[in-house]
């Protein structure tokens, strides 16, 4: 917490925070920050004129009837360098609103008793630290009575109000509240607290935008903020516990269930299919396998080993936010989940889950693969396998891409050909080619050719050439070691050209192409 | 009108007025009581310009240019303007009104004069002395117009007002013979409504020697020379220039109407009047928030809640526009302004004369600005 001098005055954006004067309404407000050291009630102009600076002036009697009258007290707490005029609410008017902003004083407006108010403000004023612990104290009370997230954040917007929004947010997600704290505007100030999990690892920060013209509110949130911090360690550390154990449950889980399907991982004939019966735990979990299954396969761009538990936490806070009852299992360097429905067709509610899933792979540079749908445990497993192969080939896009193995088919073998070492092994064999300065012409034009059936025409319609170059080039490369009319040679050599092509810098990849499905290039399929 | 060039007497000293004056007359009376409306103004000039026609003009003396024992009584309209055009006046009562007190303290008035020198009890005096065959006194007793009667320097130099006659348009009167004045105002504020919201009223029946020391003098002839700047209708900047030439008075500033405040706030029950404030924004860089004051009349002028003004000064509101003093039933949010402030004879600034006619009469338990 930041340190305050006990005995320092309060000020004025401080009192105007608590009641009485939370109430008052605000006709012009000079400087918040403005200290107030005394209160002085007065009854007419003559006690206006002995009041000291700093002062905080209650308008009673005669000197509150308004009219000219205010407009005095105002000039007269001018003249007396004071810090506000408090008047009844009955006799502000816009002529006094109007002075008040000429003459930069800050003047108030409430109803009740100005003699109660006066003693009330003159109470707070004595004690400043009280009245500031005060508001912190009740705010405390509330807090801890808290034991979920979304009930500390509740508290919190209560006590800040509908101007100072607040969010939970882990990275650069808002797991909780609202998504305005943690926008940037000029005239908002930012105010944070960094909640940390074991080892003092930044776990999440609670965000709070507070209006930047009033200073003594920043530090008021703050505290409050601090204040939040236990209640919120202590929801976070529950509902981590739980999850942590929900988690190695349903990792266990899904290790029987692969048993049960026979096979680890690998794609499984569909004949064997539907033998597996689901066994009855599934549904303890909130798992359903019965139905049509569909599997996602998240996965890092680039593979490193187990992520740690904390990114799991963060995967799966972004994951299940629509749907709390899909699994989400840490597997190998990925996470595997999936959707059973009744048919086939239901990708509605997975392609919405993925949309909203979008912004948080991005953040965590993840890629999203999703398998077709089969039925059963077997058909799960199967889909998996798919899920996590067609996975490889969105990796090629960057972090947030997404790939379905219904689109991407068998090209996914591909994906999974080492071309950097086949691009090596042709450097040995095609030593001529390697060397000649149009090689990468070269190899375009021989893999169109084989790509399209040793079709020349089509070819060079797909390079944008004239035939008679094609031909050309053929007939150059052939020279040169591409000998691909010999059948013995062929798939070898194709597959050294795709490679060759695969390992090109500036060769156009996935990620360029307008569809983000990532539809293959049927030029190669 | 004609002014003498020789003999005792002042700048811009008037020696008569006739009904070429009737205007201008008019004119400078509205500037020393700037509340009143323009109702009466037709038919009360009318009337007495034909008055001053067949009767020829009126001799306007000083006090010291009569024998010191001449008798002499004071004139005004009591009451309300309102009351005045609702009830026309049938044009004798100012003349029965004198005659009655003739006839009471068995005198004959040698001279009239006017109890307050503006608003129609500047005009009233001139008819009854045309009416009489008598001289009028270039003097009153307030040099402006106070809400009571016995706010006069009359008064203050120990004149009594009684025995006084009010005079109705109905024909009837009441004679008032009081021990002190505030008793005389008050029998007399309890008759005014019964004989119909107004009434001819001559009290203060004294001498010309009296009056030398208890009147204030010059007060007509400034009516006429303020009248005849303002019927020039120059330039505002210009008008504000001559008139402070011959009245003392000053711009506080220039500015919009920009609200009128009606508030219902405690007040004096002995004035009657409803309070109400006028806010006007000052044009320029200052950009001061003036707050005109209005009971019956403009009372104070605050710049920024600081009291700049208040009566006894006379103050009042130039029309920019159209540069004429503005009646304060004619303005509107918006009205391009001057506000005048024009110092009231010295006398009522002493502690006695504030106590009678100063801001804490109104309400405001400020000190004057003249006596900081």
């Amino acid at each position: 917490m930041r340190q305050r001098h006990p005995t320092l005055p309060i000020t004025l954006a401080e009192l105007i925070r608590i009641e009485p004067l939370a109430r008052a309404h605000v006709a012009h407000l000079a400087d918040p920050a403005r200290r107030v050291e005394q209160v002085v009630l007065a009854e007419n102009f003559d006690r206006l004129r002995r009041s000291t600076p700093h002062s905080l002036i209650v308008l009673h009697a005669e000197a509150a009837t308004g009219g000219w009258a205010l407009a005095t007290a105002l000039n007269l707490a001018w003249e007396r360098n004071a810090s506000a005029v408090l008047v009844s609410r009955a006799v502000a008017g816009p002529s006094s609103d109007a002075l008040a902003q000429r003459l930069n004083i800050t003047l108030l407006g409430i109803d009740g008793d100005p003699v109660d108010l006066a003693l009330q403000l003159a109470g707070q004023i004595s004690a400043p630290d009280a009245a500031r612990a005060l508001r912190q104290a009740q705010a405390a009370e509330r807090l801890a009575e808290q034991t979920g997230v979304r009930g500390v954040l509740g508290v919190l917007n209560s006590e800040l109000g509908a101007n100072v929004p607040v969010a939970l947010v882990a990275g650069d997600v808002v797991v909780a509240g609202r998504a305005s704290a943690v926008a940037r505007h000029p005239g908002v100030e930012q105010v944070g607290v960094d909640l940390h999990g074991p080892g003092e690892r930044p776990w999440a920060r609670l965000m709070a935008a507070v209006p930047a013209q009033v200073p003594g509110a920043a530090e008021q949130v703050h505290a409050l903020l601090l204040l939040a911090r236990p209640p919120l360690l202590a929801a976070w550390a529950q509902t981590r516990l739980n999850s942590g154990t929900h988690a190695a449950h349903e990792q266990a889980a899904f290790g029987l269930l692969r048993q049960l399907a026979g096979r680890s991982g690998r794609p499984v004939p569909a004949a064997e299919a539907a033998d597996v019966e689901a066994p009855a735990w599934n549904s303890e979990l909130g798992w359903q396998v019965e139905g049509i299954n569909r599997a996602v396969w998240l996965a890092p761009l680039r593979s490193a080993g187990e992520p740690p538990p904390e990114l799991t936490h963060l995967v799966r806070a972004a994951w299940q936010r629509g749907h709390p009852n899909w699994p989400l299992i840490a597997e190998g360097d990925g996470w595997i989940s999936w959707q059973s429905s009744a048919g086939t067709e239901d990708v509605v509610p997975l392609r919405r889950a993925l949309t909203a899933f979008r912004g948080a792979a991005a953040a965590h540079g993840l890629v999203v693969g999703v398998g077709r749908p089969h039925p059963g445990v077997s058909g799960l497993m199967r889909s998996i396998a798919e899920a996590r192969l067609v996975a490889h080939v969105a990796r090629e896009a960057g972090p947030g891409a997404v790939r379905w193995f219904d689109q991407v088919g068998a090209p996914t073998a591909l994906a999974w050909l080492p071309v950097a070492e086949l691009a090596e092994v042709a450097e040995l064999c095609l030593p001529d080619l390697m060397d000649a300065r149009d090689r990468d012409a070269l190899v375009d034009t021989v893999l169109a050719v084989l790509d399209c059936g040793g079709s020349l025409s089509q070819a060079s319609q797909r390079l944008g050439v004239h035939r008679n170059t094609v031909l050309a080039r053929v007939a150059r490369s052939r020279q040169l070691g591409l000998a691909f009319d010999d059948p013995a040679q062929r798939l070898a050599l194709h597959v050294l050209c795709y490679a060759l092509a695969a390992v090109r810098p500036e060769r156009p990849g996935p990620g360029d192409l307008p569809d983000e499905q990532g539809l293959p290039d049927p030029g190669r399929g | 009108m004609s002014s003498t060039a020789a003999g005792p007497g002042y700048i811009g000293m008037v020696s008569s007025i006739g009904a070429e004056d009737v205007l201008t007359l008019y004119e400078g009376a509205k500037f020393y009581s700037p509340a009143v409306g323009d109702a009466n103004k037709a038919s009360l000039t009318f009337w007495l310009t034909g008055l001053l026609d067949r009767n020829g003009p009126v001799d306007l003396r000083r006090a010291d240019g009569l024998p010191e024992q001449t008798p002499c009584i004071s004139l005004c309209v009591l009451g309300s303007g309102a009351a005045l055009a609702d009830l026309p006046p049938a044009g004798d009562e100012f003349a029965l009104a004198v005659q009655r007190i003739e006839r009471v303290a068995r005198v004959t008035f040698g001279a009239i004069y006017p109890l307050a020198a503006a608003t129609v009890s500047a005009l009233a005096p001139v008819a009854a002395a045309s009416q009489l065959g008598l001289p009028l006194l270039d003097a009153d007793g307030m040099g402006r117009t106070f809400a009571l009667i016995d706010h006069t320097a009359m008064h203050l130099a120990g004149v009594s007002p009684t025995p006084l006659v009010a005079y109705g348009a109905t024909g009837e009167s009441v004679l008032i013979d009081a021990q002190s004045a505030s008793r005389g105002t008050r029998l007399l504020g309890a008759n005014v409504d019964p004989l119909g919201g107004w009434a001819a009223l001559a009290a203060y029946p004294t001498t010309a020697g009296v009056l030398r020391r208890a009147a204030l003098p010059g007060t007509v002839s400034r009516l006429v020379n303020v009248g005849r700047l303002l019927l020039e209708r120059t330039d505002p900047d210009l008008l504000v220039a001559r008139l402070a030439a011959i009245t003392g008075c000053h711009r506080v500033g220039r500015g919009r109407i920009v609200e009128f405040e009606q508030l219902s706030r405690p007040t004096d029950k002995t004035i009657p009047a409803h309070p109400s404030s006028l806010v006007i924004e000052e044009s320029g860089e200052r950009g001061r928030q003036f707050r005109i004051e209005l009971r019956s009349e403009i009372v104070a002028v605050f710049a920024d809640g600081l009291l700049v003004a208040g009566v006894p000064d006379v103050l009042c509101l130039l029309d920019v526009s159209r540069g004429e003093i503005a009646t304060l039933d004619s303005l509107e949010v918006g009205d391009l302004v001057d506000v005048l402030v024009t110092p009231a004879d010295g006398l009522w600034y002493s502690a006695e004369g504030l106590a009678m006619v100063g801001l804490a009469s109104h309400g405001i338990n400020l000190d004057h600005p003249r006596r900081r």
